[in-house]
């Protein structure tokens, strides 16, 4: 009610001595401050609700307690001490308490020296607090590309979660947890990454302290280069597909996307080179392709004839037919299309991208990209990209052009989809449903019910199955291979964990597509029984063979799983090398075999493929060149291009490259061609093709031994049990 | 090449041999007037036998040279090399009947026994040896590589010296990470009776000594064990000797409180690791050097063999 002084919907109030009027309904807090007094303030925020959680803004009004003032509204004749000794005491023992749980300093006072809980406690004069910490730590949130969330720092004043509600309506912030463990939560507590957040970055920029911070990312600026036309916030969201990004985001990450230039001939990326960001085509055309031969290392000659040496050579696999060599017609690679097995060319246009597995989880090139005419091109990090992803529109125009371009040939790649008839693949190009994976992430759960067939379409997926004595991982697929069949052709239940390694997008057809595809199709299901029934065999094999084993430390160096090992026994090994040497005089100079390994009593299992129980080797191959046998050995198939990640990947050092001179087309002049040097990956085979390996062969003292782990294991067994 | 059950055919086959001949020469040196002679039909069949084995035993290095050609696995050669290279010296000596003769043939008999005895020393190192390198060196590692394992502990220990003691002064030579011998594979031995897995080590307890605390490590630290890491060859050194240095390395536990035991037993490890990888390069010199000595007198063995054979056919 307002006094008889004051004009009519005013109020007049003292504050610190200073009457003022202000309208009804303003709060204490608004009309200090419209007074230029400053209260200071934690959990308020000028567009955003009041709260009145933090209490820093307490003011004495003469009542029986201090009361918040961004929550007290004007009375008339209300008298408001916002500077006295008990109202300034009240405020340090909070701002103590609040910094006794804060890891000072935080990550936004370590950047930019500006957490505001950190700032008004210095003013405050609060040194060390008397209080102790709190005992159980909140935890770190790194699942983000874009934001970093420390629970740890955040002082629960609800400024991100009145931002994402009030100011952008995502509703995905909120509360989570009671006493000590309360903290914000992202959908019904998922990690931020996970969650439905879009990443319009609202919380971060509401955050007074260093709870949610921009993230930074390893480089996160793009290297300038005469190219490079810079960064325009304005100018990119006025493209169509970049609509509903945040500009303050943009801004936030100035040089994580850049708008690039390229001539015609220009190369953009090349293949087998690492990087870490993504392209996204705006105008022009662009070539994609592989340069390194389509072929495999072939090693041959000499076995029979006393003076002719072993040769290796590349041969493709029209030549050279190796067991259960994949069948593919399409090389998968990182972009919106797949290249052709005997023409791997394609074309990328205006809307498509490129570089998503570089740039999410940064894994080499898969190809080379090359300008055919004037291009423009935005080069983006992963944190943009991350939040492009997360964008409708842009996710939409993505999701189109893969269904519409690279579907059909994913569906028909596996090879029980060829017979599908046009109007099914049309069907299903319409019915499927694209998912995103987090790393970590589970795809499928051992044992639940199967209601759905995957194929993967970005990343890599982890199947594994649980028995006594840990985890055996079955396989990693990567973009175009498939899984979810057996589940659905057998029992209904899923057979095995699938897990996403690394960023992973699938392609989810519903359990009622795929029974409907069995039924009109008998050859399809025909042929996803025989898969299924293999797999089953192949999966029941190996668990024949670890249960059967009784030592945990083979089955975790992979060794009896191994079909066939390569043993040096070192009491007999004088260590002359001459294995190494016969090996490099088998491969052209290049040795497969480093004569150290892991020791098992007096024998050395020397470098040579052990089809691991966790082959890392096949985690991150960008053109998924490399995989297993149903005999769980390794073949590289032929469209390698020599990155040398598996080789990297390999923990024990068994995956070679070797490098040819080949006849290829010349970057800096198009059109010319000249030798380079292309490397292929290649693996010790135990020269399979000969009577006996090289190593094996060549060693003067008897001491090299290629063996079958299971009766050579157990024979050592055997014998230092007896003994 | 361990003299084992496996060398059971080439030993009858080359004592049966040896026996043939013994007998043939015992027959012949009765029979024989004028006493058994190098140029008699028996003498030059013993003369020609005794250098083709000689000759074989030599080609054991070319058949290395060509290590794929499918001449006969290498083993097969080194055998014959062995027996073969063994039997050639009594049967020369039935071809010379146990007369030296003139200064050349003098030179070639000492020289034929001088290869011979050095095989049978090489053969007998390398008998024994692999087998003491296995057992007494589990952290070998690739011979070349023992350099570059050595700059990896020196580096490894000052990490762990600095980590509990402070800054200690010294310049390191590179900013490698470190691991042990052979990285992953480290060839440390497994065995059937090894319980779990040891592969992942529990993570450190940060301890950080105060200066006078840790007065006695750094001392010791400076002026024995960084020392021996530098140079382990060196005699004179305290942790040259194993016995030693466990006494040395309980003496400063005592020295140091509980929680920097764990430093030290690690610094105890590395101390040791250097002590095997000096082993192993000294068993290794052991298993290779006599070569040295082996190959160019039985080269030239070969050579003086066939000077003789021509000279001896000729004149």
């Amino acid at each position: 009610m307002a006094t008889a002084t004051s004009p009519p919907g005013l109020v007049t109030i003292t504050i610190d001595g200073r009457p003022m009027s202000v309208p009804a309904g303003t709060t204490v807090f608004d009309a200090a401050r419209i007074n230029g007094i400053a209260i200071p303030t934690l959990c308020h925020l000028q567009n955003e609700t009041p709260v009145g959680v933090c209490r820093l803004c307490v003011v004495d009004t003469g009542a029986r307690v201090l009361t918040a003032s961004c929550v007290r509204p004007v009375e008339p004749g209300l008298k408001v001490e916002t500077q006295s000794p008990k109202v300034l005491q009240a405020r340090k023992t909070l701002l103590e308490l609040l910094m006794s749980d804060h890891p000072s300093p935080c990550a936004r006072q370590e950047h930019s020296r500006d957490c505001e809980l950190e700032t008004l406690a210095k003013a405050a004069g609060v040194a060390e607090p008397r209080f102790a910490k709190r005992s159980v730590a909140r935890g770190l949130d790194d699942s983000s590309l874009a934001i970093a969330v420390d629970h740890d720092a955040c002082i629960l004043c609800d400024r991100c979660i009145r931002g994402c509600d009030e100011i952008k309506n995502n509703f995905v912030l909120g509360r989570m947890g009671k006493g000590y463990s309360t903290g914000i939560a992202f959908d019904l507590n998922a990690p931020m990454g996970n969650s439905t957040c879009i990443s319009c970055g609202e919380c971060m920029v509401s955050c007074p302290t260093g709870a949610l911070t921009n993230k930074g990312v390893a480089g996160t600026s793009i290297a300038p280069s005469g190219d490079n036309q810079g960064f325009d916030a304005e100018e990119i969201l006025q493209i169509p597909v970049f609509k509903g990004v945040s500009g303050t985001f943009l801004e936030l990450n100035r040089g994580a996307i850049v708008k690039r230039r390229y001539g015609a001939g220009e190369i953009i990326c090349r293949e087998g080179e690492f990087g870490s960001t993504a392209f996204y085509i705006v105008e022009g055309a662009a070539k994609v392709s592989i340069s390194t031969p389509i072929a495999h290392v072939k090693t041959q000659g000499g076995a029979r004839g006393f003076f002719k040496r072993l040769t290796s050579t590349l041969v493709d696999r029209r030549e050279d037919v190796r067991d259960e060599e994949t069948r593919d017609r399409t090389i998968p690679i990182d972009a919106s299309v797949d290249l052709n097995y005997g023409n791997p060319v394609a074309s990328l246009g205006p809307g498509d991208l490129f570089g998503e597995m570089t740039c999410l989880n940064f894994y080499p090139r898969s190809a080379t990209v090359r300008a055919e005419s004037e291009v423009v091109a935005y080069e983006m990090l992963r944190n943009v990209l991350d939040i492009m992803m997360k964008n409708k529109t842009f996710r939409a125009q993505i999701d189109a052009n893969y269904r519409e371009r690279a579907l059909e040939n994913h569906l028909r790649a596996v090879p029980m989809f060829a017979d599908l008839s046009p109007d099914f693949i049309a069907h299903l190009k319409q019915t499927v449903e694209l998912q995103r994976f987090a790393p970590g992430e589970i795809i499928a759960r051992q044992g639940d019910a199967a209601d759905s067939f995957y194929l993967v379409r970005i990343g890599f997926v982890k199947i594994s199955e649980n028995y006594p004595g840990g985890e055996m991982v079955l396989a990693y697929l990567s973009r175009g291979d498939y899984f979810g069949e057996i589940g659905l052709l057998g029992g209904g239940v899923r057979t095995a964990m699938c897990t996403a390694l690394d960023h992973v997008e699938v392609v989810r057809i519903a359990g009622s597509d795929f029974r409907d595809m069995v039924a009109r199709f008998p050859n399809v299901r025909k042929g996803l029984e025989d898969v299924a029934t293999e797999r089953l065999q192949a999966n029941e094999q190996r668990l024949k063979t670890v249960h059967s084993v009784p030592l945990d430390q083979f089955l975790s160096q992979g060794l009896m799983e191994a079909q066939s090992l390569l043993v040096l026994d070192l009491q007999k090994c004088t260590r002359c090398d001459a294995c190494v040497n016969a090996c490099a005089d088998a491969h052209d100079g290049v040795t497969r075999l480093v004569r150290d390994g892991l020791r098992f009593e007096q024998y050395l299992i020397a470098t040579s493929c052990r089809q691991c129980r966790d082959p890392l080797c096949m985690v991150g191959c960008p053109v998924g060149s490399i995989r297993r046998r149903n005999s769980l050995e390794v073949i590289i198939e032929d469209w390698c291009i020599g990155c040398g990640l598996c080789a990297r990947n390999c923990p024990y050092g068994n995956i070679n490259l070797h490098p040819f001179e080949v006849v290829s087309e010349d970057p800096d002049h198009p059109g010319r061609t000249k030798a380079v040097v292309k490397q292929k990956a290649t693996s010790c085979d135990l020269c399979t093709n000969l009577e006996e390996p090289s190593c094996v062969y060549a060693c003067p003292h008897d001491a090299a031994h290629r063996v079958d782990p299971k009766a050579f294991f157990a024979d050592v067994i055997g014998q230092s049990s007896s003994n | 090449m361990r003299i084992d059950r496996s060398q059971r055919t080439w030993a009858i086959a080359s004592v049966a041999i040896f026996l043939i001949s013994a007998a043939t020469y015992f027959v012949y040196t009765r029979s024989s007037i004028a006493g058994p002679r190098g140029g008699s039909t028996i003498g030059l069949t013993f003369g020609v036998a005794g250098f083709s084995f000689m000759l074989f035993a030599a080609l054991l290095g070319a058949r290395k040279r060509v290590p794929v050609w499918r001449l006969g696995r290498a083993q097969a050669w080194m055998r014959g090399h062995l027996w073969l290279g063994m039997l050639s010296l009594p049967v020369i000596l039935f071809h010379g009947g146990f007369h030296f003769g003139g200064t050349l043939t003098r030179v070639l008999m000492a020289m034929l026994i001088f290869t011979v005895v050095s095989g049978l020393f090489g053969a007998a190192l390398q008998h024994y040896i692999p087998r003491v390198m296995t057992t007494d060196v589990p952290f070998e590692t690739i011979y070349d590589e023992i350099g570059h394992v050595r700059n990896l502990l020196l580096e490894e220990s000052d990490r762990s010296m600095e980590a509990l003691c402070g800054t200690l002064g010294v310049r390191r030579t590179s900013q490698e990470e470190t691991q042990r011998a052979g990285g992953f594979t480290a060839m440390r031995p497994m065995t059937t009776t090894t319980k779990g897995g040891a592969a992942v080590a529990a993570a450190a307890e940060i301890v950080l000594l105060s200066e006078e605390e840790s007065a006695p490590l750094r001392r010791f630290y400076l002026n024995e064990m960084r020392p021996f890491l530098e140079r382990p060859a060196e005699r004179r050194l305290l942790l040259y000797d194993a016995g030693k240095a466990q006494i040395a390395f309980s003496g400063i536990r005592t020295l140091l409180p509980a929680r920097a035991h764990a430093t030290i037993d690690d610094l105890q490890d590395i101390c040791e690791e250097a002590r095997q990888l000096q082993k192993q390069r000294r068993l290794h010199h052991w298993l290779h050097l006599w070569l040295l000595v082996h190959i160019p007198i039985s080269l030239a063995l070969i050579a003086l063999a066939a000077v003789h054979a021509v000279m001896a056919l000729k004149y």
